[in-house]
């Protein structure tokens, strides 16, 4: 070797990388060590650089010299392919080689092509070294998370398409048998009818099944009780006559029309004979359009009935589903679940308070875990506590079993509500978490003191406290003083980053993901523990560290990022990341509820398409970077 | 002391007063294997050389600079390539010689042995490669004999004959280096520079190993056949 000789040609390479984004943005030294360890190889014309078959991509390839023809699919099975020719200064198989995989479609030489090939682990000391390689290869993958989130909305739209619209016709819109009685009938029997099987309405028809009069639990108030009829006379003297009809084949816009005009909240659906055939109520409609967040607040805030309330949850699933078909991203949707949560929550609590006397005790319903986050998915059960202000000590015990009392009732509604009761007795009706002001300073700055197992497990859950209801300034003052134990413990932190790192992303080194080894579930990932964990457990590092109060992970990771002087495309791509995950389990928990099973989280990496494996894979790594972070600072 | 190197081996032509250290040096570079000529490219090691002479005529030339660009496997790196400069050329033809290289690379003649055992060991007893072949070894055998004493008999390739069998539809000329590199489009750091035009010469031998192993001719040995066969058919012509 002869250092001139070798000078020259890698400044000679340095100066023609410089031609180049990213390469002209690149530092000087950095530069000199991609020159000095690239190779320049050769392909023919027609040759096959790269593809699938060959493999884990094991180099970056610059295109020197000549033209390359890329290929790549576009969907799992679909066939279909994209095709685009790169030329001298671009690069390709960034994304495989950053997630160590085949890549995905060819790379062929249109004419004698000159490449230079950076191998992998010379790669990623080069992403090491230079921020400005790192960015273009971070906005390379954010690129690959746009496209892939531009798929799952595609298949969420047709999806939704394939629902019911306010277009379609009676037909399709009716779903339960219509119920009738004759116009013979006695008031009596048909009250009973309709108690007995919840009906709000009963439609009257004649002999030939032609519905004269219907009859709606609001007419009981003012056409029998308060009039005083006898409940032996026939419903016929007593039902408001000539129904609104409408013959199946109109759409439901037509219905909802029929109803504003005539002020009316029942629609008949007839066949060509004019015999019944279903009862479209303004509810069904509603849900048709896809109830709008106002209608359900204003629904929630209005309802005086734990049934009301139950009918409420269910519009809200309905909702956050039409969302996600819209394209809406996984933190809206979270965040949306967990607001409207929040209102029925509140509502519940409110309705409760008519029954349990708190009046003069300063006090807080507090929500913890993801409830705490504001990332609530499908399947969610409670975490909720309780503090409160206790000015006399002697009145503790006492206040503190009014609480109890109190709790359980909003537990157990909570419950049917459709929040499952706590497994862990996370749940406010537990004494240990139904806790004046002081106490619970007490036991964090223990926890923050102490950090063993069962404390740093605590911290995770509790630390993401969120008041929902009360005077909030509580929680306030206990997250100052959270931030004060903090501050002066940084061993706490230290462990409790240790903890967050004691879950490793699930990336494989020979396959693409290590899948659950428990028989039951083979070839699956828990995207909860190894997935959004991940990313929850730094974040709260992160945030703990910084005095970020915030307890949303992709608020935290915004403002302490920002503290931290965390990039902010490497901060996207987290977040990104993030959300990525969040996605596909409300898509996999919907669409096991939709098949009748309770949602998990248990995902198949086999089961997703292509650029989702990659995108998955991604967001692993986007982990493993805020992991990587972690142990810079903590020096684990 | 020269009858006890030939009696090594490591001398071929006795009269050169070598250091011991020098003798050591070049009985290591003589003891070396001879390349394995029938593996295939991909799996061989060729050295690419370019030289700079005062004149055209190889009996009587001073040679003013030799360069050296390995092709391992098929590929280049940039930290395998070697050179020397003994005299920079005349003013003109080469219009920015660097005070720094001139100074270091110029060299007084008792260094220049170590320089060209340097070479030698760069070039290790890999089959060597050039355009007008015949020409660069001739030049070079004659500055190894006189400064080392070493005759050099390693196997030579010479893209001037190879290539036109290669690409018979390609009418290049006779020994017209620039009318390949322009054919396949490959430019040159700085032409007629020795260093600039080994690297551009070792990516047409790229090119060259590459459709030849498409014909079936994937060693060393097999180019070497071709090349003797076109020579045998055009000089009895």
């Amino acid at each position: 070797m002869s250092t001139s000789a070798v000078d020259t040609l890698i400044s000679a390479c340095i100066r023609f990388l410089q031609a180049y984004p990213p390469f002209e943005q690149m530092e000087a030294a950095a530069l000199r060590f991609l020159a000095e360890r690239v190779r320049l190889q050769h392909y023919p014309k027609g040759a096959r650089i790269l593809s699938t078959e060959m493999g884990v991509a094991h180099a970056l390839y610059i295109i020197h010299r000549g033209r390359v023809r890329a290929k790549s699919t576009v969907g799992l099975g679909s066939g279909e392919t994209t095709s685009s020719t790169l030329g001298p200064g671009q690069a390709f198989a960034i994304g495989a080689l950053m997630a160590q995989r085949p890549t995905f479609g060819s790379y062929e030489a249109v004419d004698e092509v000159f490449c230079y090939e950076l191998a992998a682990d010379d790669f990623f000391a080069l992403t090491q070294k230079s921020s400005a390689f790192n960015l273009f290869c971070t906005q390379h993958i954010a690129g690959l998370l746009k496209q892939s989130q531009q798929q799952l909305q595609l298949q969420f739209a047709q999806r939704a398409a394939e629902q019911k619209t306010m277009n379609s016709p009676l037909a399709a819109v009716v779903k339960r048998e219509a119920v009738a009685v004759a116009t013979t009938a006695s008031i009596r029997e048909v009250v009973e009818l309709m108690a007995e099987r919840h009906l709000g309405s009963m439609v009257v028809v004649d002999e030939q099944e032609v519905p004269v009069g219907i009859f709606t639990l609001s007419d009981v108030l003012k056409r029998i009780v308060l009039p005083g009829a006898s409940l032996a006379q026939p419903i016929a003297t007593v039902m408001s006559p000539a129904p609104a009809t409408l013959p199946l084949a109109a759409n439901a816009h037509d219905a909802a029309l029929l109803m504003a005009m005539r002020g009316i909240r029942h629609v008949l659906a007839v066949d060509e004979g004019g015999r019944l055939r279903g009862v479209v109520s303004e509810r069904d409609l509603f849900k048709l359009q896809g109830a709008g967040l106002r209608q359900i607040r204003h629904a929630i805030d209005a309802a005086n009935s734990l049934e009301v309330l139950q009918h409420a949850r269910r519009d809200v699933r309905q909702l956050s589903l039409t969302m996600l078909a819209e394209g809406v991203g996984a933190a809206e949707i979270t965040q949306f679940i967990s607001t409207l949560n929040d209102t029925v929550t509140r509502r519940i609590i409110e309705l409760n308070l008519e029954r349990h006397d708190l009046y003069g005790i300063d006090w807080a319903w507090l929500s913890f875990g993801s409830e705490g986050r504001d990332e609530q998915t499908f399947t969610t059960d409670q975490d909720n506590g309780i503090v409160f202000i206790c000015t006399d000590i002697m009145d503790r015990e006492l206040t503190q079993l009014r609480f109890l009392d109190f709790a359980r009732d909003v537990n157990a509604d909570l419950d049917r509500c459709g929040f499952p009761l706590c497994k862990g007795n996370i749940m406010a009706s537990n004494p240990d978490l139904c806790l004046t002001l002081e106490e619970w300073e007490e036991r964090f700055a223990r926890w923050v003191r102490m950090p063993e197992p069962q404390a740093l497990l605590n911290a995770t859950i509790f630390f993401d406290f969120r008041p929902l209801f009360g005077r909030f300034n509580l929680a306030h003052r206990l997250r100052r003083e959270l931030f004060r134990q903090t501050r002066g413990n940084p061993l706490f932190l230290r462990m409790l980053a240790e903890n967050a790192l004691s879950v490793a992303p699930p990336l494989g080194r020979i396959r693409d993901f290590v899948t659950s080894t428990d028989p039951e579930h083979p070839g699956t990932i828990d995207l909860k523990t190894y997935g959004v964990r991940l990313f929850t457990d730094a974040a709260r590092v992160f945030a703990l560290a910084n005095a970020v109060e915030a307890t949303n992970t992709v608020q935290r990771l915004r403002r302490a990022g920002a503290v931290m002087n965390i990039g902010t495309d490497d901060l996207a791509a987290s977040i990104e990341g993030f959300n990525f995950i969040q996605l596909l389990r409300l898509r996999h928990q919907h669409f096991e509820q939709e098949h009748g099973r309770p949602g998990d989280n248990l995902i198949r990496p086999d089961d997703l398409n292509e650029i989702e494996r990659r995108v998955l894979k991604e967001a692993f790594r986007q982990a493993r970077k805020l992991q990587a972070r972690l142990k810079l600072d903590y020096q684990l | 002391m020269s009858w006890f190197s030939r009696l090594l081996g490591a001398r071929d032509i006795p009269g050169v007063a070598l250091t011991a250290r020098q003798e050591q040096l070049l009985g290591g570079w003589q003891q070396l294997p001879d390349a394995d000529l029938r593996r295939s490219h991909y799996r061989s090691r060729y050295v690419v050389i370019d030289v700079e002479a005062s004149t055209g005529n190889p009996d009587t030339a001073r040679l003013l600079s030799i360069a050296a660009v390995a092709v391992i496997d098929g590929q280049i790196s940039f930290l395998d390539a070697w050179r020397l400069v003994l005299e920079e050329q005349a003013a003109g033809a080469d219009p920015v010689p660097s005070p720094a290289v001139a100074a270091t690379e110029s060299l007084a003649g008792s260094s220049l042995a170590d320089e060209l055992i340097s070479f030698l060991g760069f070039v290790g007893k890999a089959p060597m490669v050039a355009y007008n072949a015949r020409f660069v070894r001739r030049l070079l055998q004659r500055t190894l004999a006189e400064h080392l004493g070493v005759r050099l008999r390693l196997p030579w390739l010479d893209l001037a004959w190879i290539l036109p069998d290669l690409f018979r539809e390609v009418d290049a000329g006779p020994a017209r280096l620039d009318a390949w590199l322009e054919h396949f489009g490959i430019s040159s750091i700085r032409r007629h520079e020795a260093l600039s035009d080994a690297l551009a010469t070792a990516q047409l031998m790229q090119i060259a190993v590459a459709h030849a192993a498409r014909k079936g001719i994937d060693t060393p040995a097999n180019l070497r056949e071709l090349e003797k066969a076109r020579r045998h058919m055009h000089q009895s012509a």
